[in-house]
């Protein structure tokens, strides 16, 4: 899977968990981008992302994770395995 | 020597400190602070009590180290669990213990169960050190962090008891993160004349906070809860409403102390308070007051809680039941619940603590997302626009009416005596003002209008530094108009302040936790 294709679907994983069809995600894109983004969202944003990629976050990488970017360096470093 | 900053014995230690701090070698720095760190602590409770603490950290070094000596994920858990079963037990065993046989008791006395002198069990009497449910947490942060690899294991003991320990920190908190705030603890520290500066200024700015309007706010709060029987209407809510300024003056000047004496150090430690009485929600109240707490639970407690499998598989079983959005929902009001009750109780092993600042803001925050949808409908009904100023003003004022409610539960003696005391505010005697009798609840004349001027000036500051940072705003003023301000609030303090030695001045109300 390339980048803009972890891209591509995680879009509409965010769009899906944050019930806006407008949301575009980036490398820079934190919590602070969007509206619905706080603690409690961002545990269940975890769980959608894992249930659709098949992977799973450590406890460590969902407390430190700092931007979109850093989720999808996860993402496709897990998914490359 | 007294426990509290604000003794002038305590300030005697500390100047001794902080000059000895930068005379010697910078390699040594660490060891002073912690040898300080053991002095106050043994000069400030009972000395012996120091083991508790010790042994705390001496639990979390050598699980750490397991930990992280090996990549066998069976020896790691039991490592992880056996470390938090230490120190969650020390806790549980000082401060909970009573707290359960206590509720045992008063349930069996309902069902008119007794035993022995009509107690079925009987409580201990441990004394607990001072601090220990904020050194506990730091702690206990550290192992996990450890655990999740996400922080590196200390190999030096004694650097771990610093952390654990720093005296500043130890007794209210904020709760530190080894991850970002323990390294800073054991490098060498120049002399910086503008870090230093800035510290004893935002030190004298927590002592305004604390001895001008908390001692005063304790005055009326004292008067009219140590006697809650005589009281109703406007004169709970005056007392209740002083109280959250009390509280809040109280524990955030605390923090202004802790957090400015360590930038005197050259360390910076967590905030724990950004303007919590001008949030808009619970939600935010939340992550604007006792924000280390706040973090820390969400960090320790509630992203695990959500993450087992026994949660995942009701998750699964509700979205199935109620559908997506609903059964989302119902899974992590759960886990807040959970979440909350451990809020509640860490403030301390009494109902009224769960209720006042656990239960009761869950319920708060469940009821906020349920009905948002119907307030929504019901401001575009009434063409209201959610955004203007106004509504958020009304939100300010809704939030701090309900956080207050919960502070009630919290000074109050106890829950019945709460309950007793929202029911007597619903009296209206607004009326009964009008003969001045507020003026006997503690404070004459003189004394309600210098805390108003102090409560003035605490809200404009508050909003000033939500533009940024009101010390760095006055340092780029001229001298005259810097000294000005320092040495005006310094004197008003001095002169204006609650404290010296005919003064029992009320204790860091947190301490006691």
């Amino acid at each position: 899977m390339t980048r803009e294709e972890v891209y591509g679907t995680l879009n509409e994983v965010f769009r899906d968990v944050f019930d806006d069809a407008s949301i575009e995600v980036e490398d820079s894109t934190t919590s602070e981008d969007i509206e619905d983004w706080d603690s409690l969202e961002h545990i269940n944003l975890i769980a959608a992302v894992e249930q659709e990629f098949g992977m799973k976050f450590s406890m460590g990488q969902v407390v430190t994770m700092k931007n979109v970017g850093e989720m999808v360096d996860i993402i496709l470093s897990q998914i490359a395995d | 020597m007294q426990a509290t900053f604000t003794s002038f014995y305590f300030l005697c230690f500390y100047t001794c400190i902080l000059l000895i701090y930068y005379l010697i070698p910078k390699k040594t720095q660490w060891v002073f602070l912690l040898l300080a760190s053991a002095a106050y602590y043994l000069l400030t409770g009972n000395g012996i009590l120091i083991l508790y603490p010790l042994a705390g950290c001496a639990a979390a070094y050598i699980g750490s180290r397991v930990i992280a000596g090996t990549e066998d994920a069976g020896r790691r858990r039991r490592a992880l669990a056996g470390t938090t079963a230490v120190l969650l037990g020390i806790l549980v065993v000082l401060k909970y213990v009573n707290f359960a046989v206590n509720t045992v008791n008063g349930l069996a006395g309902l069902f008119g169960v007794s035993a022995g002198k009509g107690e079925v069990l009987r409580g201990l009497h441990l004394m607990a050190p001072l601090g220990v449910s904020f050194y506990t947490l730091s702690i206990l942060g550290y192992v996990i962090d450890v655990y999740n690899k996400i922080a590196e294991p200390q190999k030096n003991f004694f650097k771990l008891v610093l952390y654990g320990m720093y005296f500043p920190a130890v007794l209210s908190g904020p709760v530190l993160r080894y991850r970002e705030d323990g390294e800073q603890f054991f490098r060498p520290h120049v002399f910086d004349y503008r870090q230093v500066t800035f510290g004893l200024q935002r030190m004298v700015w927590g002592f305004f906070k604390t001895l001008v309007i908390s001692e005063r706010m304790n005055l009326v709060v004292n008067t009219v809860y140590d006697d809650y029987m005589s009281y109703a209407g406007i004169y709970v809510w005056i007392a209740t409403v002083c109280f959250a300024f009390q509280l809040y003056t109280n524990f955030s000047g605390c923090m202004d102390i802790v957090l400015g004496m360590s930038q005197t150090f050259g360390l910076k430690l967590p905030e724990n308070f950004e303007a919590p009485f001008l949030s808009k929600n619970i939600s935010e109240y939340w992550r604007r007051w006792h924000i280390s707490l706040g973090v820390w639970m969400k960090e320790y407690v509630f992203y695990p809680l959500l993450r087992t499998q026994a949660f995942s598989k009701l998750g699964k079983r509700l979205r199935g039941r109620f559908g997506k959005k609903r059964g989302k929902q119902i899974t992590t009001f759960s886990a807040m619940f959970l979440l909350w009750f451990t809020v509640g109780i860490w403030h301390g092993g009494d109902w009224k603590f769960v209720i006042g600042s656990g239960l009761l803001h869950w319920a708060y925050i469940v009821c906020g997302e349920l009905l948002e949808p119907l307030f929504g409908k019901l401001m575009e009904k009434c063409r209201i626009n959610p955004k203007s100023r106004r509504v958020d003003f009304f939100r300010i004022l809704r939030t701090f009416f309900l956080v207050n409610i919960g502070f009630v539960f919290f000074r109050a003696e106890s829950v019945s005596a709460a309950v007793h005391m929202l029911k007597a505010a619903c009296v209206w005697n607004l009326g009964g003002l009008a003969g001045g009798p507020v003026f006997a609840l503690g404070l004459d004349a003189i004394e309600a209008v210098i805390a108003a001027v102090s409560l003035f000036v605490l809200l404009a500051v508050s909003l000033m530094q939500r533009k940024g940072s009101v010390r760095e705003r006055i340092e780029k003023k001229r001298l005259p108009v810097r000294f000005a301000l320092w040495y005006a609030l310094l004197f008003y303090t001095i002169l204006l302040g609650y404290y010296g030695p005919e003064y029992s001045a009320a204790e860091f109300i947190y301490q006691g936790f």
